[in-house]
């Protein structure tokens, strides 16, 4: 999908990675060429081992690239992050154990200051998500889910210009999942965030997403970007309705092809 | 839509289902955590206690000369408490002094060696060379270097209890998850906070754990200090060393119970500064059911009415 440069959020082209010690003949990215717009929503899908994490961690300024381009609002990774511009949602919630739940959320404002301590009001944050009954508390306190909240929380408290997510619902029950999915898109779409989202669930990517992008694998690269143009808010009307399953459909016919296309000789033999 | 209406669109999330409760799976019975004055705590050691006295007072009535009768270890240390407390509090200022000394100096050690890697392969080998020295060979050669004076006993002790503080401040500084790592680097934080913030708070149950080693370690030092260099400030050790020479030996058992009390305090003081400051480390969380604060979380940020 093309956007006008001036809507560009994210724009990565040819973009290769390989780990020190990988195999140089199958690198963890290769030639990677993406665009995100301004405020838009968009899921990384793919099989285990097609770089969607290596990618969201070049975006993030965690990892070196070996060639190619990354630009985020016109500037570097590296820039942005230092301009307090990206929020990230890890895997776990990697909240500070020794912390309060309020402290954890106003981390960012302490964190950095020469860029600032500005960013959302803890306590209206934790207000909007339901999380006020337990902002003293300490993070081993809490549910996975609310521990996943805050994680969620403290990234939007920044008001980043880019959020990036790495798949971090999947540790949590399919409830759980359900009532985070509702009350991720809740906060996006009043902060209107661009989000990039690492997934391995084709429901959460189709529910969450504008723009679902596939991957495949050895080497990582785009296979796919799928427009989703369910309606918005996405409430269970829409989640539960037959444009929904057909999108769902789509996007795993695409995941197949991918697998296919970057599965290995011997993984393609019947067991 | 405004703002305000806005934000009660997730309100009814407020009561999602992912609050804590009981664990799915077979009825488990409920066990309590046991304080110390119940007697499933204090009778097993208590039987043992009563066991090894009862030993103790059978080789003392018949070998006088080998083990002291516990009767006069208890009516010397009743008759002349003044005594012992002097050299108690002149051997614990020697280990206080030692451990200070040597523990800090390791703690700011691990701190450079963690920011500067060169120093870390620079310094890391020697450090094991002192290690495995036995520090009783180490004493003399110091006395003869700083005398009899209170200098070549704090730099035994601290020598002692150098090593186990580097290793395990030197480790806990590398233990920070990553994803904790990767969010501070995305906030583009300094060196300096990620230290201060992330790498001294997650390393304090290491640090902690050292302490509770060398603490005990401490007296040991100074006790194998006053042997080597008695000198005119006294100490348990000196004083186990003269009473030995006069076969006092309720003299010497009773410094030997000073010694253990001490040491007794000394770990109580660290447990107790580990439940203050690790309420929030998987390590506390059969001592603890309610959150304490620590000194990192402060009062005022969290109660801002």
């Amino acid at each position: 999908m093309t956007h006008p440069s001036d809507d560009l959020g994210i724009r990565i082209r040819g973009l290769t990675k390989t780990y020190d010690g990988g195999d140089p003949d199958h690198p963890a990215l290769e030639s990677v060429d993406l665009d995100v717009g301004v405020r838009r929503f968009v899921s990384l899908i793919g099989p285990s081992g097609c770089g969607k994490s290596t990618l969201l961690r070049v975006i993030a300024g965690l990892e070196e690239h070996d060639a190619g381009e990354v630009s985020l609002f016109g500037s570097t990774p590296s820039a942005l992050c230092a301009a307090k511009g990206v929020g990230l949602v890890p895997q776990t919630p990697a909240l500070l154990p020794w912390q309060t739940v309020r402290r954890n959320i106003a981390l960012p404002r302490r964190v950095n200051r020469r860029a600032g301590a500005g960013g959302e009001d803890p306590d209206e944050l934790l207000r909007v998500v339901g999380l006020s009954d337990v902002a003293h508390r300490y993070p081993h306190e809490l549910s996975g889910g609310q521990r996943q909240r805050v994680a969620i929380a403290r990234a939007f408290g920044l008001r980043p210009r880019l959020l990036l997510m790495d798949e971090p619902f999947s540790a949590l029950d399919e409830f759980t999942r359900e009532a985070l999915r509702l009350q991720l898109l809740g906060l996006w779409q009043r902060r209107a965030t661009t989000v990039v989202f690492v997934t391995h669930s084709v429901r959460e990517a189709v529910t969450l997403s504008d723009e679902v992008v596939v991957m495949s694998a050895r080497p990582g690269r785009v296979h796919e970007v799928l427009p989703i143009d369910l309606p918005r808010p996405r409430d269970a009307g829409v989640v539960t309705g037959s444009r929904m399953h057909a999108l769902e459909d789509r996007v795993r016919a695409s995941l197949q092809s991918a697998w296919e296309r970057g599965a290995a000789p011997d993984d393609l033999v019947p067991l | 839509m405004s703002e305000s209406s806005q934000m009660t669109a997730t309100a009814p999330l407020r009561h999602a289902p992912d609050r804590p409760g009981p664990a799915p799976g077979p009825a488990r019975r409920r066990t309590r955590p046991r304080g110390p004055l119940h007697p499933a705590t204090w009778a097993p050691t208590a039987f043992v206690v009563v066991l090894l006295g009862a030993g103790w007072s059978a080789v003392a009535a018949e070998h006088p000369y080998i083990l002291p009768r516990l009767s006069d270890v208890g009516l010397t240390l009743v008759d002349r408490p003044e005594v012992f407390l002097a050299n108690a509090w002149s051997t614990l200022s020697i280990a206080l002094i030692g451990v200070a000394c040597g523990a800090g100096i390791a703690f700011a050690l691990a701190l450079v060696m963690s920011e500067v890697p060169v120093v870390r392969r620079a310094l890391m080998p020697l450090a094991v060379v002192l290690n495995v020295t036995p520090v009783v060979a180490l004493a003399p050669g110091l006395v003869v270097a700083f005398g009899f004076g209170l200098a070549p006993k704090v730099i035994v002790t601290g020598i002692i209890t150098f090593f186990p503080v580097l290793i395990n401040v030197a480790t806990g500084l590398r233990a920070v998850p990553e994803p904790v790592l990767h969010v501070f680097r995305t906030l583009h934080a300094s060196r300096f906070e990620v230290l201060w913030r992330l790498r001294i708070p997650y390393g304090l149950p290491y640090t902690l754990a050292a302490l509770r080693v060398v603490m005990p370690l401490s007296i040991v030092g100074a006790v194998v200090a006053e042997f080597v260099a008695a000198g005119s400030s006294g100490g348990l050790g000196t004083l186990i060393r003269t009473s030995a020479s006069a076969a006092r030996l309720d003299s010497v058992y009773a410094a030997i119970a000073c010694l253990a009390a001490m040491g007794v305090l000394m770990l109580a003081l660290v447990s107790a500064l580990e439940r203050r400051v690790l309420f929030w480390h998987e390590s506390q969380r059969t001592h603890a059911s309610r959150p304490r604060r620590s000194h990192i979380a402060q009062r005022t940020e969290e109660h801002p009415r």
